[in-house]
């Protein structure tokens, strides 16, 4: 029950409404949205009070900021583990940083000029860390520590040495036209050499991936190296080549730029790469506190986009899979329509995801989220198994109980057309030995007595292995039957028809009918005992009772615990009722399948 | 008198016809499942049906429903149903409309031929034969009933059983060893007793009796 509980908590924290870890989330995400809103108004206003530049300029500015923040927080709201998110937040308050610029304080002023070209460092940075938000490879994080650098470092020179009037004139420190000279060379040169090795190094990563994967790298990545080199080159290629004034070309600058987070968030949350977040996403679930994971096959689900994905267990002792519950069930190779993924642990296996390869096209990434939860599934196998072998036994001991009573009415019947025959015939002959022999016809009869008491004895035994009226009639025959020869007062009450049941459920109900009222005479010191049968509603009820001493448990008389064993297998109930001094109850509900 | 047997065991088939033949009853025909007993019955027209009631081709009751349909579609017909086991069931079934020609018995007891071929007779010639398993217990359940039986002497019962049984006043005199006419100041006592019309020495007596036994 517990982990049921915790289940339907954690299947809601994985929506992500749920958890208080969450929930927090969500609220300073929030205000963060609030924040960058506020500060880029701030911006704007002052640029109104003071105006530093043309105000549609400003306002085109932070709108930038706005798109990178905005872009930044989406993605972090929908896929909180995945980095990329808080990494084009940070996009965004550069851009607000830069802007400051314009702000008309010195202060402020000084930072922006600091910060001018940092956006386009943050910029490659994105572009190394798509689609994860993390840089893999020391070339990549030398490249994207060399973009800061030229962005911060190589811009002091433009600030210390250039001459520049109030109030922009606050870091200012010598009027040294050589020495902004050659910052201003260097700058262009590591820029262009940050440029150039950031193109190889994510063409070569487009390059190693997989066709899939590359079909939608590839345009997303020459964006973002076209939206990077557009900054710099603009002004000297692109307006050349369409003859831009320097009001498009800045509004062309800001728009390409501001098209990147776009794209990138676009790609993160819809592409195929969303789902290497995902599989990062289903990391995180299952590091996440035991209690509040949901259910593996729903979290996978959830992570691939599935819906129709099933996680199969494989049960070494059936050689086969088996689901949750631990039936087996049958796993067919891929075909068309279902797509089907081993998931294996150090060499031994553990499962298999089917999925609709339509939905899920990279098998990769099945396999992928496969290796993530095989030990989970591992551990949720070990209990499938322990399920499954539960079923079996349910189901072998249905089946002796289905071979004993077969057996029984096996021997019932071979008794009555094999030894019972034979004893009538050897009386039959004594019979005539008596009419041949008169001499010793005395003796001869006394012998035919002696087989007929046998037969009597024989017709008793018969009766107790599978009586008679149940193999000719049916439950309520036989039922009818046993309870004439009770010694007792006994109401009957039967609402079953004889042939309508299985003869599983039949035979069942007699013997505990039988057992019941066998039960009842030894034991209750009973007057009266009734019997009661009805099929109602796919069950057949049975109750036998009476007003004796009760105090009885399934415990008294032998036969009661091979009844429980009977019901249970039907998958029915088997009840006793027995107050001290108030009479005994038991009480059978046994399902009659349809 | 002209009988057709029934019994799908070949052995139990020829011993029950010689038994019959021996007792002066004329075997025309043995059959071997229920379908066959009723189409032998239906062309030798006999006087009695001897059936065993577990027979092909159901193996269950299928000759006591061979029996019961012989009753009704030739309804002249006398019929003695054997059986290994006997239930009550079977016999109010069998005694439902009339008891006349009506014949309940364990198998076992062809062995008392003599016995046997009375009852077969007493069946044939219009006559009730139910076996004293069946009548005991009969009479045992409504005891329990808490019935006006009770109050009968042990005498009593023992006519009552007899007359259940399908004995006539002279076979029940004979059997417990006393005269006929006090076997008729029994009968009128438990008439009285269990309320019953008087009937006489006649046929439907058995079945007053067997009717009250199983209210």
């Amino acid at each position: 029950m517990q982990s049921v509980k915790g289940h339907s908590v954690g299947a809601r924290s994985v929506k992500g409404q749920g958890s208080s870890a969450v929930r927090s989330l969500h609220f300073s995400l929030l205000a963060l949205a609030g924040a960058t809103f506020a500060i880029g108004a701030i911006e704007i206003a002052m640029n109104l009070v003071e105006p530093a530049g043309p105000p549609w300029a400003v306002v085109a500015f932070i709108g930038v900021a706005w798109v990178y923040a905005a872009a930044g927080l989406v993605a972090w709201w929908r896929r909180p583990s995945n980095r990329i998110g808080p990494l084009m937040l940070f996009c965004g308050a550069c851009w607000l940083a830069a802007g400051l610029l314009n702000s008309g304080i010195p202060a402020l002023i000084s930072v922006g000029m600091v910060t001018a070209t940092v956006p386009l460092a943050a910029a490659v940075h994105l572009l190394h860390a798509f689609p994860s938000g993390r840089l893999h490879g020391t070339a990549s994080r030398l490249t994207v520590a060399g973009g800061y650098f030229v962005a911060i470092v190589l811009q002091a020179p433009l600030y210390l040495f250039e001459p520049n009037p109030p109030p922009y004139d606050w870091l200012w420190v010598a009027d040294r036209p050589d020495l902004l000279a050659l910052g201003g060379a260097a700058q262009r040169l590591a820029g262009a050499a940050v440029m150039i090795v950031t193109t190889v190094l994510l063409a070569l990563r487009v390059r190693a991936a997989e066709p899939a994967r590359r079909r939608v790298l590839l345009p997303l990545l020459s964006y973002g190296i076209f939206a990077v080199l557009s900054v710099p080159l603009s002004a000297a290629v692109i307006s050349l080549l369409f003859g831009l004034s320097p009001v498009a070309q800045a509004v062309f600058q800001l728009a390409v730029m501001a098209g990147l987070p776009i794209i990138f968030t676009f790609g993160v949350l819809s592409g195929r790469f969303a789902r290497t977040g995902e599989i990062e996403e289903l990391g995180a679930w299952l590091g996440s506190a035991e209690g509040s994971r949901p259910a593996l096959a729903d979290a996978l689900a959830n992570t691939l986009g599935d819906p129709s994905l099933r996680l199969a267990f494989w049960v070494p002792e059936l050689d086969g899979y088996a689901d949750a519950a631990g039936s087996p069930i049958a796993v067919v190779p891929s075909s068309g329509e279902r797509a089907v993924v081993e998931v294996n642990l150090a060499d031994h296996r553990v499962g298999a995801i089917v999925y609709d390869p339509l939905i899920v096209a990279d098998a990769e990434l099945v396999r992928a989220a496969g290796r993530v939860v095989a030990i989970a599934a591992d551990r949720e196998r070990l209990t499938v198994e322990l399920r499954s072998s539960r079923e079996a036994l349910r189901l072998s001991r249905a089946r002796i109980a289905d071979a004993g009573d077969r057996e029984r009415r096996r021997v019932a019947r071979d008794l009555h057309d094999g030894l019972q025959v034979q004893l009538l015939l050897l009386a039959l002959q004594a019979q005539e030995l008596a009419g041949a022999h008169p001499a010793a016809a005395r003796d001869v009869v006394a012998l035919r007595t002696g087989i007929d008491s046998a037969a009597a004895d024989l017709r008793a035994v018969v009766q107790s292995i599978m009586p008679a009226a149940l193999i000719e009639r049916g439950l309520s025959a036989a039922t009818e039957d046993l309870v004439d020869r009770l010694p007792l007062r006994t109401r009957l009450s039967i609402e079953v028809q004889d042939g309508t049941l299985p003869e599983v459920v039949e035979n069942a109900a007699y013997f505990i009918v039988a057992e019941g009222l066998a039960n009842a005479l030894k034991y209750s010191n009973a007057e009266e005992l009734s019997v009661r049968m009805a099929h109602d509603d796919g069950k057949l009820m049975v109750e036998v009772s009476d007003n004796g001493v009760g105090g009885a448990t399934l415990n008294t008389g032998s036969g009661l615990r091979g009844l429980m064993d009977r019901t249970d297998v039907l998958g029915g109930i088997l009840r006793v009722i027995s107050p001290a001094g108030d009479g005994t109850r038991l009480v059978a509900e046994l399902p009659c399948g349809s | 008198m002209r009988v057709v047997i029934g019994d799908d065991e070949v052995l139990v088939r020829a011993g029950l016809a010689q038994v019959l033949r021996d007792g002066g009853f004329d075997v025309v025909a043995a059959a071997s499942d229920a379908a066959q007993l009723l189409q032998y019955t239906k062309f030798h027209r006999p006087t009695l049906v001897v059936t065993d009631i577990r027979m092909p081709p159901g193996n269950a009751d299928d000759g006591l429903a061979a029996a019961l349909r012989i009753r009704q579609e030739l309804p002249g017909t006398a019929v003695v149903v054997l059986s290994q086991h006997l239930q009550r069931k079977y016999a109010v079934e069998l005694l439902a409309n009339n008891s006349e020609g009506i014949g309940y018995l364990l198998k076992q007891r062809i062995s008392d031929v003599i016995t046997f071929c009375e009852n077969v007779r007493r069946v044939g010639t219009g006559g009730t034969a139910l076996d004293t398993e069946i009548v005991d217990l009969m009479v045992a359940r409504a005891r329990r009933g808490g019935d006006a039986i009770d109050a009968l002497t042990e005498r009593q019962r023992q006519v009552l059983e007899l007359m259940a049984a399908g004995y006539s006043n002279a076979a029940i005199a004979r059997r417990i060893s006393v005269t006929e006419k006090s076997v008729v100041a029994h009968a009128s006592h438990i008439y009285e007793g269990l309320g019953l019309l008087p009937d006489d020495d006649g046929h439907r007596r058995v079945q007053a009796v067997v009717q009250y036994l199983n209210r």
